[in-house]
């Protein structure tokens, strides 16, 4: 249980210094309680207090990174088992997987395909991460030379899968400096996995039916000296897999098992269902995701289903405040001002589109707090009406002066008519009631 | 007043449909809920329920499925049917897009389509009535009274406007759909406001209201997840399976723009990771529109 | 001859050997508590020797002293006699307390009268070739005599100097010198001719955006002589504090800087003349204000304040002159404005929070201040958090249909028959109703609540068949007052909009309260206290406050009113420097908590919109007495 700020605030000097750049000590206890400054921050507390306070910032589940320069990922590092607590910090890297018993070109096609694939969505760049090379050839310089034509680590992150102590060897000659995810070590052949992923340095995934097992075994490769593991819960199943993987980011979290605390490795392939396998890995835990190659469709779908899970939930995510043209709007097109939120955006969007209503979109910048929010908080006021409707012109684009405004900024309607000068018509609460509200009650 | 408890709350049953015995004409009702636990980690649930929505005027409805389903769309009993029989949806949610036309007044061709519907189908169904306050308590009214008996899943009620469709389930023993907008709490306050006007609530299925992936969709993830959550723990009113029908999944710019060898594919795997998250989440039944993305889902959900 | 050092104060005195340290004391000046004499026998006359020797025989007092205070060199002043040049602390407990005048401030208990300002009477010897001491240092060595501060520490403005010599020799060497406790020393503020130490004054303002409150104190007993109120001159250059500080971009600083200070010399003058005194004896002014107007009073620019990152010039206690700001007082009269915690919780709040006594209690106290934007604090003597928002106007009468002011006519108490539902009303003065003033909107809201005529969002039930409930043009409404009854001949309602407006400002409220809660990790039944502040409080009914979530649930006999907060704290800083001291440290420990930076800001204000709020867990009361009422109506349970 995170300590309350109150608890924390009595054991800072409550000198109120600011040398932790907050202006008072309570302020620094309420941002340690939320964990969201460092103890060490405040010069002026013993270590017994630090270490106090401290144990309950270090994060629960390890960083773990595969792959070296640009393209390398960083998984793992995660404090909370829900999104909506807090938020998920890393991505987990989507990892297609090939065989070395598959021919030269189908391999580097599919390699061509990782590298250069790139979908924008909200000024991101989304990409699959890596590639898998699965040794299924039964010979080892095979296995060297398909990871070879992966890049050999040099360009992508790699995952090196094989289950013959030969292969690795191989494999890591070639690609072993550029840290790729061995994978897997089981109670089987720990011993020798763990001692050449730790001449290379490189992260290892470990491999066991059941979180005991997995922490087992994860405890013994730490202990040897691969610091740098990955959980592969050997799931039968994909619901398996996910009650298993929550099983295990709640002990971490809850720290009742740190040698649990490690990113989970999902082979989205095993169960016949790669979407939905994908879908479980991005929502449940999974830092690692291996994957057959992918259709278009699929990859897209999967890579904004990632990218939407892994948003801050409390960092809304903000559309550019301006004036948007729908439907061709006119001169006598109704101006309907909005908030940056992005869902009241889109809402918005798709219910006036459907209307084929022209008209104009008028979005103030509230920092992407809705409607609600930006009012009660004062951050959508009549001063940023009016500013903002000089900021983008938007008198010059209709022949009148009348601004329909949402239903829950009714209490600034007055305001608003006295800092911009315009009309203000009170609109309707809920989106939807838009359209209807327009054709009953627009007239320019 | 809130039911607490240190055990934690099992989600309430919700039965959908009615066969012969239950008073209906189904030939299987569905029972949704019971969970204990978050979904895939315990026991008490059943697989959630692929629904595939319809509507009575295609003209609102998204072309990818217009083009797929042909001339099914100017039939709404035929459409049904497929659905049910070709397609195998486990339920069929109609839609009344009618309803969206200016000046929509006949309400007779609600019941009558309601009732033609049932005729074709032999599942539970979802109907969704209209979408404006002024016309909801006729609309509501009318498909009510022809299924009755037959334990519809009535949509939506929402904070404004609830009174009607409550009405209409009380009068003629329907369950309801209450939608709010994104939030745990407003979901909250409209169960209870639910309640307060006499709605069971074993008879509330919850629709915290989906954005289309890509497009909020993570915000309608994570209310799910906190209703459900807080339901696991003792909240009450949070208690009740979850619907999630993402409306505007089909209409997103990835499909739209989709290059049109493409666009069918991309629809599918829009509306598959959208319901799959959806169910991860907790959701009880998933609405979709894409024929092909039912197949898909119950393949994802077997096993 | 051996000298005697006396700590804390580093007070001196040169004495033979042999002397006690009480007569060392006499002569430093410092007043022993001898109850006994100076015979020994009383031990009341404890001090320490720090550095040096006395000769004292400890054993044959051994008595007196536990053994700490032996290890610590205790001795009895007037038994010990001095043998060298020896360090001696003072224990305060040895010293006679200052006698102390109570005074009582309205609304709060009484406080010592401590004031920063005093006036020493002195007759002086006239000068001589044999004592040629300047006027200055002849003047403050009398002061001194008087037990005033020693000259090397009192600083002598030059407009003072230059009629010095004047006054002296025309008041025969007979004057009374008006001397200031200044930051880092003394001022001399004023010499008059003759004995005037009967009249100094002092005057509490509440600089308010919309109206000034002036008390006026006779600073010698302890008195309020007169006070005054009116409107701030600057509402001509805008009604809020944005468009005045708007103004102030736009046309300088000067003119609403000018404004402010005739409004409080408005103010001042009336009080003065009422009380029959001098403006030119009022010494000490001190000023709470909300931190724009505590700028623009001084001539500070407030620009910076009202955008991000709203960062207002200073937020510690000012003084100056109120000859240098136009105040009208004497011109060399210290002219003190309350310290900020940020721009949004300014001076006045920690007024509010003097006003309370929260900083001085171990329970917490929670303390709101209502208006168009609100502030809140929550804390007690060891911590405290603030925040500040936007109710919107609701509250206050603005942004429903009939809503007003609290004006005459306005109804302000409604209670609404369960059954029947007729509305039985007061409004203020008496006369028939032209409106509804925020209390009693809140009134309304719970009785229809209490009533059933609303649901728990404010929707109007409009199944209900009654005529008073009826669909209204644009919103359902309900008829408070029928037209024949009221004073403007149309009917009296109040509509869905409205009620939904008044639960958004209302749980603007309560989200803030909550958010100061969650941030401390307590619950609303650790809240010792709830005091509100401002007019609006006066007429607030707390139950019905409660009823619709206004605040965090508490019994009704917990919350409290503390009035015009910032006029209050203001008396008690002009009356008591020890608090007037305490201002600047209280306001920097107080944390702010920007509600916007919160995520979890809008989670809760969502969930406080709701009647009474989302979990009813939160008001368990409340949940009850409306089961009951319910009950009554024979209307479903809750819990159905
Ligand atoms: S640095 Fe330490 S003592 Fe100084 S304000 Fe921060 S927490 Fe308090
Ligand atoms: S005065 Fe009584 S003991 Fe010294």
């Amino acid at each position: 249980m995170a300590m309350k700020a109150l608890d924390i605030y009595k054991h800072l000097p409550k000198t109120n210094c600011k040398k932790c750049g907050y202006p008072t000590c309570l302020a620094f206890a309420m941002k340690l309680a939320v964990g969201k400054a460092e103890v060490e921050a405040c010069p002026d507390l013993d270590p017994d207090t630090k270490s106090l306070l401290g144990g309950v910032t270090r994060p629960p589940v390890r960083l773990v990174t595969i792959g070296a320069g640009e393209r390398s990922i960083a998984v793992g590092e995660e404090f909370v088992l829900f999104r909506h607590e807090k938020t998920f910090y890393h991505p987990p890297g989507i990892m297609v997987q090939v065989s070395d018993t598959w021919p030269e070109d189908e391999v580097r096609s599919v390699v061509e395909t990782v590298k250069e694939t790139v979908v924008q969505r909200v000024g991101q760049d989304l990409v699959v991460n890596g590639v898998a090379v699965k040794y299924e050839s039964n010979r080892p310089e095979r296995f060297a030379a398909t990871v070879a034509l992966a890049g050999g680590g040099s360009t992508l992150p790699l995952v090196l899968i094989a289950s013959d102590p030969a292969a690795f060897e191989a494999g890591l000659a070639v690609a072993g400096h550029y840290r790729p995810l061995v994978h897997a070590a089981t109670e089987e052949n720990w011993e020798g996995l763990a001692a050449l992923t730790k001449r290379y340095g490189c992260p290892l995934a470990v491999r066991a039916a059941g979180p005991a097992e997995l922490a087992s075994l994860a405890g013994k490769c730490a202990e040897a000296g691969t610091p740098d593991l990955v959980l592969d819960p050997a799931p039968s199943s994909l619901a398996g897999f996910i009650a298993t993987a929550t099983e295990i980011r709640r002990s971490a979290i809850g720290r009742t098992e740190p040698a649990l605390g490690y990113p989970l490795y999902l082979d989205a392939g095993a169960f016949g269902k790669t979407d939905a396998a994908l879908a479980a890995g991005i929502l449940k835990y999974a830092g690692i995701i291996v994957t057959p190659p992918l259709a278009s469709a699929s990859r897209e779908a999967a890579l904004t289903l990632r990218q939407n899970i892994y948003t801050d939930p409390q960092k809304p995510i903000q559309v550019t405040p301006g004036i948007y043209p729908i439907n061709e709007p006119g001169p006598d097109a109704p101006i309907l001002l909005t908030v940056n939120f992005s869902l009241t955006y889109f809402t918005l969007l798709g219910y006036l589109e459907a209307s084929r209503i022209p008209c104009y979109l008028f979005i103030a910048d509230t920092e992407g707090l809705s409607v609600l929010t930006a009012v009660a908080g004062g951050k959508l006021t009549e001063t940023l009406v009016a500013d903002s409707l000089k900021k983008f012109g938007v008198a010059d684009l209709v022949d009148h002066r009348l601004l329909v405004i949402p239903g829950y900024a009714a209490p600034l309607s007055g305001k608003i008519e006295d800092a911009t000068g315009w009309k203000v018509l009170v609109g309707p609460r809920d989106a939807a009631d838009l359209p209807g509200y327009l054709e009953k009650e627009w007239k320019a | 007043m809130t039911e607490q408890s240190d055990e934690g709350l099992t989600i309430r049953e919700v039965r959908l449909g009615a066969t012969r015995e239950e008073g209906g004409t189904r030939e299987v009702s569905y029972v949704i809920g019971g969970e204990r636990d978050l979904p895939f980690s315990g026991d008490g649930a059943g697989r959630p329920l692929v629904a595939l929505e319809i509507c009575d005027d295609p003209r609102f409805w998204p072309p990818v499925v217009r083009d797929y389903v042909g001339d099914l769309a100017n039939d709404t009993a035929e459409w049904a049917r497929a659905a049910e029989r070709t397609y195998g949806a486990d339920l069929v949610r109609l839609n009344f897009t009618s309803t969206k036309q200016r000046g929509f007044d006949a309400f007779d061709a609600i019941a009558a389509t309601t009732e033609e519907v049932l005729a074709a189908t032999a599942r539970p169904l979802i109907v969704e009535g209209s979408n404006e306050p002024e016309l909801d308590s006729e609309v509501f009214r009318r498909c009510g009274e022809a299924g009755e008996g037959e334990r519809l899943l009535l949509g939506t009620a929402e904070a404004d406007r609830y009174r009607s469709v409550a009405a209409a389930a009380l009068a003629y023993g329907h369950a309801v759909i209450a939608q709010s907008p994104i939030d745990v709490n407003l979901a909250k306050q409209l169960n209870i406001l639910l309640r307060e006007t006499g709605v069971p609530q074993d008879r509330i299925v919850i629709d915290p209201y989906a954005g289309a992936l890509g497009y909020g969709f993570e915000y309608s993830y994570s209310v799910m997840e906190r209703i459900r959550l807080a339901a696991l723990s003792g909240d009450a009113d949070l208690a009740m399976p979850m619907i999630c029908a993402p409306t505007d999944t089909l209409s997103v710019r990835e499909v739209r723009e989709a290059a049109p060898a493409d666009q069918e594919a991309m629809a599918v795997a829009w509306e598959f990771y959208t319901a799959y998250a959806a169910i991860v989440a907790g959701a009880s039944i998933v609405c979709v529109r894409h024929p092909l993305t039912v197949e898909r889902l119950k393949a994802a959900l077997e096993g | 001859m051996p000298t005697v050092t006396f700590l804390p104060g580093y007070r001196k005195a040169t004495v033979p050997e042999g002397a006690t340290l009480l007569d060392a004391a006499r002569a430093a000046g410092l007043s022993m508590n001898v109850v006994c004499g100076g015979e020994g026998k009383c031990g009341k006359c404890q001090v320490y020797v720090k550095d040096g020797t006395v000769s004292f025989d400890r054993e044959k007092y051994r008595r007196f002293f536990s053994d700490e205070e032996i290890a610590r060199g205790a001795c009895l002043a007037c038994q010990a006699t001095v043998a060298g040049d020896v360090q001696v602390e003072v224990p305060a407990g040895s010293l006679i307390e200052e006698q102390k005048i109570l005074v009582e401030v309205p609304g709060m208990k009484e406080i010592p009268l401590n004031p920063t300002v005093r006036k020493y009477e002195v007759r002086l010897e006239p000068p001589s070739l044999e004592d040629t001491t300047p006027d200055l240092a002849r003047l403050l060595e009398g002061v001194e005599r008087q037990s005033g501060p020693p000259p090397n520490r009192v600083y002598a403005p030059l407009g003072v100097l230059c009629y010095l010599p004047q006054v002296l020799r025309r008041s025969g060497w007979h004057v009374t010198a008006t001397v200031a406790l200044v930051p880092g020393g003394y001022r001399l503020s004023s010499v008059d001719e003759g004995d005037t130490t009967g009249r100094l004054y002092g005057v509490a303002v509440d600089l308010g955006t919309t109206t000034i409150v002036a008390y006026l104190w006779s600073l010698v007993d302890g008195r309020i002589l007169a006070t005054a109120s009116n409107y701030n001159r600057q509402i001509s250059c805008g009604e809020d504090i944005l468009s005045r500080v708007n103004f102030s971009r736009r046309s300088g600083l000067t003119r609403l800087q000018q404004l402010a200070a005739e409004s409080i010399n408005e103010a001042l003058t009336t009080a003065a003349d009422a009380a029959g005194i001098d403006r030119e004896e009022i010494f000490e002014v001190m000023i709470a204000g909300n931190t724009v107007m505590t700028h623009l009073l001084l001539g500070i620019d407030p620009g910076y304040m009202i955008a991000e990152p709203y960062v207002p010039v200073v937020r510690r206690m000012l003084s100056t002159a109120a000859g240098r700001i136009g105040i009208a007082a004497h011109p060399n009269a210290g002219v003190y404005t309350f310290p900020a915690v940020s721009n949004f919780i300014g001076g006045d709040i920690i007024a509010d929070i003097l006003a309370t006594g929260m900083a001085e209690r171990e329970e917490a106290t929670l303390m709101v201040d209502i208006g168009t934007n609100f502030e809140a604090v929550l804390g007690n003597s060891d911590w405290m958090l603030s925040c500040a928002g936007a109710a919107g106007p609701a509250l206050e009468g603005g942004e429903v249909l009939f809503g007003m002011r609290a004006n005459p006519g306005a109804i302000e108490r409604v209670r609404i028959d369960p059954d029947t539902l007729a509305p039985s009303f007061s409004t203020i003065n008496g006369v028939r109703p032209r409106g509804i003033c925020g209390s009693g909107l809140i009134d309304l809201l719970a009785e229809l609540f209490r009533a059933c005529v609303i649901d728990r969002t404010g929707g109007i039930n409009l199944e209900l068949d009654h005529p008073r409930v009826r669909k209204g043009q644009y919103y359902p409404e309900f008829v408070v007052a029928w037209k024949e009854e009221t004073s403007i001949g149309k009917d009296i309602v109040i509509t869905e909009n409205d009620i939904k407006n008044l639960i958004m400002s209302k749980a603007a409220i309560h989200a803030a309260c909550m958010t100061l809660l969650d941030a401390a990790g307590l619950a609303p039944t650790d809240i010792g206290r709830v005091c509100f502040s401002g007019a609006f409080g006066n007429y607030l009914n707390k139950e019905n406050a409660v009823t619709i979530g206004l605040i965090p649930e508490t019994p009704p006999e917990r919350v409290g009113n503390i009035g015009n907060g910032a006029i209050t704290g203001a008396n008690i800083a002009l009356v008591d420097r020890r608090r007037r001291k305490e201002l600047d440290g209280l306001a920097r420990r107080i944390t702010y908590i920007e509600l916007n930076a919160d995520p979890s800001f809008m989670d809760r204000y969502t969930s406080s919109c709701f009647l009474p709020h989302t979990d009813f867990a939160l008001f368990p009361h409340v949940q009850q007495t409306l089961e009951a009422c319910r009950a009554r109506q024979g209307v479903r349970s809750w819990q159905a």
